[in-house]
């Protein structure tokens, strides 16, 4: 997920607490010591509790897609070499999940499905690979409100919501996770 | 991006303790404040210079702010997870 950093008067710098809550991490500001979820943008902790960052939209591709559709790309500098994954052994395990409720909803589909979620109001939907690729989009209505997920040229996933077509953001996640912040989420699975 | 990288050391330490309790649900203490580190400067690379330290298949996540498209690899953010970052004047935080 992305962020706007600034709030009203407030531009906060985040650091990685240290702290899980619902399969994800927190991130915890150096300025008031709130704390935040990282999957929400809600301050759940400390002074700035009740406030929600704006999520922007963004999307995970591979850098070959990316850089073709955007050549004039910059990209973070790595300062050491870095040629893999950390967490292959943890991506690829199917019973490897987070501490909290891992086997919640898992009769939907396996925890460790890889989905496209996104969210708006009080309203989620998560659709699969395999729903994605087989019409190139998804189409559904949550709460009256219809929405289109479509993969676009650079790879990314994008959706869009409403009549004006108004871009929400759009989150690769585990289902386990998914599903533990929005456990009423639409499923698009096929 | 959600992406529960912690969760994957949270995974191997089972000792991991209950600190509060939020919306009904467990905060767990996995590691200690900034163990992972931030990146608080970020430093960007284009061109050549950006190929040369990706590969193609390397998972990115992409933002584009007025201008300006950015990326970063999501192999380099397993190790830091945020980047405290700013685009044509919006500060932004990137989290994966």
């Amino acid at each position: 997920m992305v962020y706007a950093r600034t709030l009203g008067a407030n531009t906060y710098t985040f650091q990685v607490s240290g702290k899980l809550w619902r399969n994800s991490f927190i991130m915890e500001d150096r300025e008031t010591s709130t704390s935040w979820s990282h999957v929400t943008g809600r301050a759940l902790d400390g002074p700035g509790r009740g406030a929600r960052l704006r999520a922007m939209p963004s999307v995970q591709t591979t850098w070959a897609e990316w850089k073709e559709t955007h050549p004039k790309t910059d990209v973070l500098k790595k300062s050491e070499e870095v040629l893999s994954s950390r967490y292959e052994k943890y991506f690829s395990d199917p019973d490897r999940m987070g501490l909290f409720r891992a086997q919640w909803l898992t009769e939907k589909m396996p925890g460790k499905t890889l989905i496209w979620g996104a969210a708006f109001g009080t309203h989620a939907i998560a659709v699969t690979d395999d729903a994605l690729d087989k019409g190139g989009e998804v189409r559904a209505e949550l709460g009256g409100t219809p929405v289109e997920i479509e993969r676009g040229p650079d790879g990314g996933v994008r959706a869009f919501t409403g009549e004006e077509r108004e871009e929400i953001p759009v989150t690769r996640a585990f289902w386990f996770a998914w599903s533990s912040f929005y456990p009423n989420t639409q499923v698009v699975d096929q | 991006m959600l992406l529960v990288v912690v969760t994957g050391v949270a995974a191997q330490r089972p000792e991991s303790q209950v600190v509060a309790t939020w919306g009904g649900d467990e905060v767990y203490q996995v590691l200690p404040l900034g163990a992972i580190p931030a990146i608080d400067e970020p430093e960007f690379v284009a061109g050549e210079a950006a190929d040369a330290q990706m590969k193609l298949g390397e998972p990115v996540l992409g933002v584009v702010v007025g201008d300006t498209a950015r990326a970063y690899s999501l192999w380099q953010l397993d190790h830091h997870e945020l980047v405290n970052d700013e685009i044509g004047g919006t500060a932004i935080a990137a989290t994966w």
